[in-house]
């Protein structure tokens, strides 16, 4: 599935900085990434950056087989990039992961899937951020 | 004209609000379950920490900087098993809140496990019946 899109031909691809890119490359080497199955629930306008509700699901079926074994939710600007990580056992069974964030500023954030077979699904969404949540 | 309208009845309690009696302090913690779980039903899990979350880019109001002190490692156990371990940084929101599913395979306790960077451990746990 291609990424998507925004106005301008810009998307969470092109606007990637390098910091993601070295990050993604040390955390999954030269897997593919693919945007597509993650739901990826977050508010495109996010006055206060200091918490930002994020949900994570994935619309697979989830078997003993096939499961999502980690979810990883990265902000593009944020001094942490990759600020949660959330493994999950073929017990955990199928259903969303809701957290809070904080966010420094207009960015990107990306969720992605680790299946437990080794696929990795993402989806990203550009948030706007009103007040800076990290100081 | 009298209003028939949003009329308390005469013998309805006194509307009070619970408040704690004393302010939350770092460390407390509540787990929440749905109120009925059947067998091998995937359950959604709410886990909350009173924790402040402080990334170390703030200052206090006399200009000091305040130290990083935040929860990095969250684990989830299920009858004694680890079902679920969370990775967390400070950029996760102060009282930091989580969601996450659970196949409630058999009667045994939840218990989560929090860890912060300066060594502190906080758990809590319930336990989980079938209804």
């Amino acid at each position: 599935m291609a990424a998507p899109r925004m106005a301008g031909n810009r998307g969470p691809d092109d606007e990637m900085i390098d910091a993601v890119r070295q990050l993604l490359k040390a955390k999954f080497g030269d897997r593919k990434i693919q945007y597509g199955h993650v739901q990826f629930d977050i508010p495109t306008d996010a006055p206060d950056g200091r918490a930002v509700p994020a949900i994570m699901d994935i619309d697979l079926p989830i078997t003993p087989d096939s499961y999502v074994s980690a979810y990883y939710l990265m902000v593009d600007h944020n001094p942490d990039i990759c600020l949660g990580t959330y493994h999950l056992t073929a017990a955990s069974g199928e259903g969303p992961i809701e957290t809070r964030i904080k966010m420094r500023r207009t960015s990107y954030v990306r969720a992605i899937a680790e299946m437990n077979t080794g696929e990795l699904w993402s989806a990203a969404v550009k948030v706007f951020v009103g007040l800076n949540g990290c100081g | 004209m009298p209003s028939t309208h949003h009329q308390i009845p005469a013998d309805a309690p006194a509307l009070t609000f619970a408040m704690p009696a004393s302010p939350p302090t770092v460390g407390d913690a509540k787990i929440l379950l749905p109120l009925s779980v059947a067998r091998n039903a995937v359950i959604d899990v709410r886990a909350l920490l009173v924790h402040p979350m402080d990334t170390g880019f703030f200052r206090d109001a006399s200009g000091n900087p305040i130290p990083a002190y935040f929860v990095n490692a969250v684990t989830v156990m299920y009858g004694g098993e680890q079902v679920a371990r969370f990775e967390w940084t400070s950029g996760i929101s102060r009282d930091p809140f989580v969601r996450f599913p659970l196949r409630a395979s058999r009667e045994a306790p939840v218990q989560v496990v929090w860890k912060d960077n300066k060594g502190g451990v906080y758990q809590q746990s319930v336990d989980l019946k079938f209804a």
